[in-house]
């Protein structure tokens, strides 16, 4: 692949000077940008240097054309384009999608990994070792170092163990790598297997199952350090211990809680007059605010253990402060005041502060509730400082900090922070910091509450249209806020496209919602294409109802929906509706019976008007007599109809009855 | 070989040629995909020997290993790929799986978890730093890709997918190394081990001709096939020795 661009290298060096020399005798525009910008540089420099050769990276070709797509706000995330039914149009389905395609990779790997007799060909040249199955089962079966690699390798911790002890029976040496390695996965696992394997069915893995999984929930529980597990016993038993023997122990202790053994283990390698490494002050750094109780001696102890680390010409790195910062954050409230002089320290040590130590400060400065502050400078400040970088992640909190900071953006009501931090996160690749789904979610869900909140309609719309559902999916919490702005603004107009978006993303499930959507729809009155839409929106939700068995119609939504299909004069469906009152057992007001009437006198229809009236008898309504009169003024009744109505009114009563329904 | 065990039933020692001509029709048709004129001299070759079809199946069989390995090598379709016996790989390959996956476990970084170095390079260990499930730095970010062009980056970076622009001869690195000159000059491996006349130099020099001609084959497979056939034909010498005082 060298030849071609060396030939065209060699020939634009051999006429580089020609057409150097060209461009400044004719100064024509026929030369490409390219080339007059390189000419165009400093006359003090005589000779423009062009490269023989470019070396690109592999996926150079590839990162270009990437660069060329941009995100699609009215396309579903790549993973699922393949499929319309497929895709997911709200978290349920999300997580549950996604979940599904890993676990059918999962599943591909488990039986090429288990199965490796049926992929023995191998096509691929040049050979690709990760498609190819992995060795899972152990192969050397005799006592060895060899054999004990291997089992540290699969990450069998008994296995290993077990291999361990026999070597050390048999009286075989193990090189300190080796034993290294082994407590680093005995304490990295607690002691415990990571990956249990699965119990062939045999009749007391049947009975335990039906006795309850008790064998599985101790999978979930969090791991603990036991006294004198196996890898304080390899400890002991060691001849001699070196720090990285020391690190593994602490490093094992502190993450399964075991603290102040830990402290202990540092004691003890303090008295061998050994230097630990940067690891183990990590650890302990982590570890401290659980071995003090006074808050005062929690920072105590960790400066000391700081100064030991100096003394012990020890550098620190990005973990150790972000640890000391995170110690803190269990702290009280006057040491919080020594975070800012940490993030000093870094600076002079020439670490840069990544996200995760910035969190650290604003969630101990921005306490959810508390109203500490009253401004939000110290956010604007870090924000300013951290403008335009583009981040990688550094420590696993990292993802924390855009959270946090919309958080705080949004307790404070600040929308123009709001719209900075979120084009720091907008900067490269930094979307990526954001984690998971349910992360993103959170962000988006704070952001867009913000918008909502504090922002002009069209904006929020527009925000709307660029979020929704690319990259967060409404709740109800959020939709409520979304039907809200729209209230205070008064475009109730839109909420028809919204019901088709919450049947999109399927938060038509929700009673409540629909009520409060319906009694939106009801609180004005409206032009008339307007309360067409509304009507036919009303006709959705009713179908949504007769669909879905566990939504129940309640008697303001009914009444809404009653009163807006009257609006829209569809007065043979409002007529159908109403008989729904009788079916679910809800009782319709005077008011929803006066329009009716109005309507009904609209349209001149004396038959409903009776039945209408009837209705009401049915019901018990103590307006029956009234409605019965103003049939009998406005309408021209035949001598039936009258002594019909005549019947009514005097037999309607106004008696209380138990099944009159409250005011609404 | 059921037909040639008839035919050497009744096959009776004559002169060479006549054995020759027989041997040939009789191995032609059910071995038509080998070359006839390498099958006429493994035959004759076999026929000196007083166990011949054994001799001559044992010749062919190997004859045809190679040859299906270097067909199946030919055989690369429109997809690119060439077909490799499982146990042909080039020694660098081989190499590069018994490194990536039996790697030492490491500490970390950031002092919260334990990644198996995966590769002995640095770049490698970066790759797989990316992939890793285990590693928390990558649990914590989303690394998910936005659009096709960003998976076949992931890809390419598993070493899944051929780089673009594609280099015909990526992962070959080792081959282009070997001069031509090797894979064509054969002869000189015949100079000692073989008899300098006769019909075993005849087929062994047939051999090296078609040897020379097999572009799929690397310079160790080659020089194994002629040992092979050393060791072979050491191995029977004595019986070519009485069959040659047999004959003159």
């Amino acid at each position: 692949m060298a030849a071609p661009y060396t030939h065209v290298g060699h020939s634009v060096q051999r006429n580089g000077r020609f057409l150097l020399r060209h461009l400044q005798a004719h100064r024509t525009f026929g030369w490409t940008s390219a080339v007059r910008q390189q000419a165009a540089e400093p006359k003090k420099e005589q000779e423009i240097i062009i490269p023989k050769k470019k070396t690109w990276s592999k996926v150079a070709v590839l990162e270009a054309l990437a660069s060329t797509v941009n995100r699609d706000p009215t396309a579903y995330p790549y993973q699922f384009q393949d499929d319309p039914y497929l895709s997911p149009r709200n978290n349920m389905e999300f997580k549950l999608f996604s979940l599904s395609q890993e676990s059918g990779r999962a599943a591909a790997k488990y039986f090429v990994n288990n199965h490796p007799k049926f992929f023995t060909k191998d096509f691929a040249e040049p050979h690709i070792p990760c498609l190819m199955p992995e060795t899972v089962t152990l192969c050397l079966e005799e006592v060895s170092e060899e054999a004990l690699k291997e089992r540290i390798q699969l990450r069998k911790v008994t296995a290993a163990v077990d291999m361990f002890d026999q070597l050390q029976q048999t009286g075989t040496a193990v090189s300190m790598k080796t034993i290294h390695n082994l407590l680093d996965l005995i304490c990295l696992y607690c002691d415990k297997e990571p990956f249990p394997e699965e119990e062939p069915q045999t009749e007391e893995t049947e009975q335990k199952r039906r006795t309850g999984q008790v064998h599985r929930a101790s999978n979930y529980l969090k791991l603990t350090w036991k006294e004198n597990n196996n890898a304080e016993r390899i400890f002991n038993t060691l001849p001699e211990r070196d720090t990285r023997c020391y690190s593994a122990l602490i490093r094992g202790m502190v993450k399964h809680g075991a603290h102040a053994k830990a402290f202990s283990l540092y004691t003890d390698l303090l008295n061998n007059r050994m230097t630990a490494d940067v690891h183990i002050f990590n650890a302990l750094i982590l570890a401290a605010p659980d071995v003090r109780e006074v808050h005062m001696e929690k920072w105590d102890l960790i400066t000391e253990l700081l100064k030991q680390m100096n003394e012990q010409k020890i550098r620190p790195n990005l973990q150790t402060f972000n640890n000391v910062l995170k110690a803190l954050r269990r702290s009280g409230l006057y040491v919080r005041t020594q975070a800012v002089q940490v993030l000093n320290e870094m600076k002079a040590v020439g670490i840069a502060p990544s996200l995760a130590s910035y969190e650290h400060i604003l969630a101990m400065f921005y306490k959810p509730g508390s109203s500490a502050q009253n401004n939000t400078v110290m956010l604007q400040e870090v924000i300013s400082e951290l403008q335009g970088t583009s981040f990688t992640c550094r420590d696993p909190h990292d993802s924390m900090f855009f959270l946090t900071a919309m958080r705080i953006c949004f307790d404070y009501k600040d929308l123009e922070l709001g719209y900075r931090v979120h084009s720091l996160l907008e900067v490269g690749e930094n979307w990526r910091l954001l984690g998971d789904n349910y992360h993103q979610g959170i962000y988006y869900g704070r952001f867009f509450h913000l918008l909502c909140t504090m922002e002009h309609l069209e904006e929020v719309l527009k925000w709307y249209r660029l979020l929704v559902p690319s990259r967060y999916y409404l709740n109800h919490q959020s939709l409520r806020t979304l039907l809200q702005a729209l209230d205070t603004e008064s475009r109730l107009d839109l909420l028809p496209t919204i019901w088709k978006d919450m049947k999109t993303m399927a938060l038509d499930n929700n009673s409540d919602l629909l009520d409060e959507l319906l009694r939106l729809m009801t609180r004005e009155e409206h032009s008339a294409e307007v309360q067409d839409s509304f009507a036919d929106c009303v006709l959705d939700i009713n179908k949504a109802f007769d669909s879905k068995p566990n939504l129940e119609w309640s008697t303001s939504g009914l009444t809404d929906a009653t009163t807006l299909l009257l609006r829209a004069s569809r007065t043979q469906k409002a007529w159908e509706m109403l008989q729904l009152f009788k079916s679910k057992n809800r009782v319709p007001c005077e008011v929803l019976l006066n329009s009716f009437l109005t309507a009904c006198h609209a349209e001149a229809n004396k038959q409903r008007a009776v039945e209408l009236v009837q209705l009401s008898a049915a019901f018990y309504l103590p307006s029956t007599a009234r409605l019965a009169q103003r049939v009998q003024a406005e309408f021209d009744l035949t001598e039936e109809q009258r002594d019909l109505l005549s019947e009514l009114g005097t037999s309607g009563e106004p008696e209380t009855d138990v099944r009159e329904s409250s005011p609404l | 070989m059921p037909t040639n065990q008839q035919a050497s039933k009744r096959a009776v020692m004559e002169s060479t040629t006549s054995m020759f001509q027989r041997a040939t029709e009789k191995a032609s048709t059910d071995s038509e995909e080998l070359n006839p004129a390498l099958v006429a001299a493994a035959s004759a070759a076999a026929s000196t020997l007083p166990n011949p079809h054994q001799a001559e199946s044992e010749l062919l069989r190997q004859l045809r290993k190679r040859k299906a390995m270097s067909d199946a090598q030919k055989k690369a379709n429109a997809e690119s790929l060439g077909v490799i016996i499982a146990d042909m790989k080039v020694g660098k390959r081989a190499g590069r799986q018994s490194s990536s996956p039996a790697g030492q476990i490491l500490f970390d970084d950031d002092g919260r978890g334990f990644t198996a170095d995966k590769g002995i390079t640095a770049e490698l260990a970066s790759v797989h730093r990316r992939c890793d499930p285990l590693n928390p730095l990558t649990l914590s970010t989303n690394q998910m890709p936005l659009s096709g062009f960003e998976e076949m980056i992931q890809w390419t970076k598993e070493d899944k997918l051929w780089a673009y622009p594609i280099n015909n001869e990526a992962g070959l690195e080792e081959e282009a190394s070997v001069p031509f000159h090797e894979h064509i000059f054969l002869e000189k491996h015949l100079e000692e081990g073989f008899p300098d006349k006769g019909p075993v130099r005849h087929f062994m020099e047939l051999v090296v001709g078609g040897l020379s001609r097999n572009p799929y084959l690397s310079v160790q497979h080659k020089k194994e096939h002629i040992a092979w056939f050393r060791e072979y034909f050491h191995q029977k010498e004595d019986v070519l020795k009485e069959a040659d005082n047999f004959l003159n």
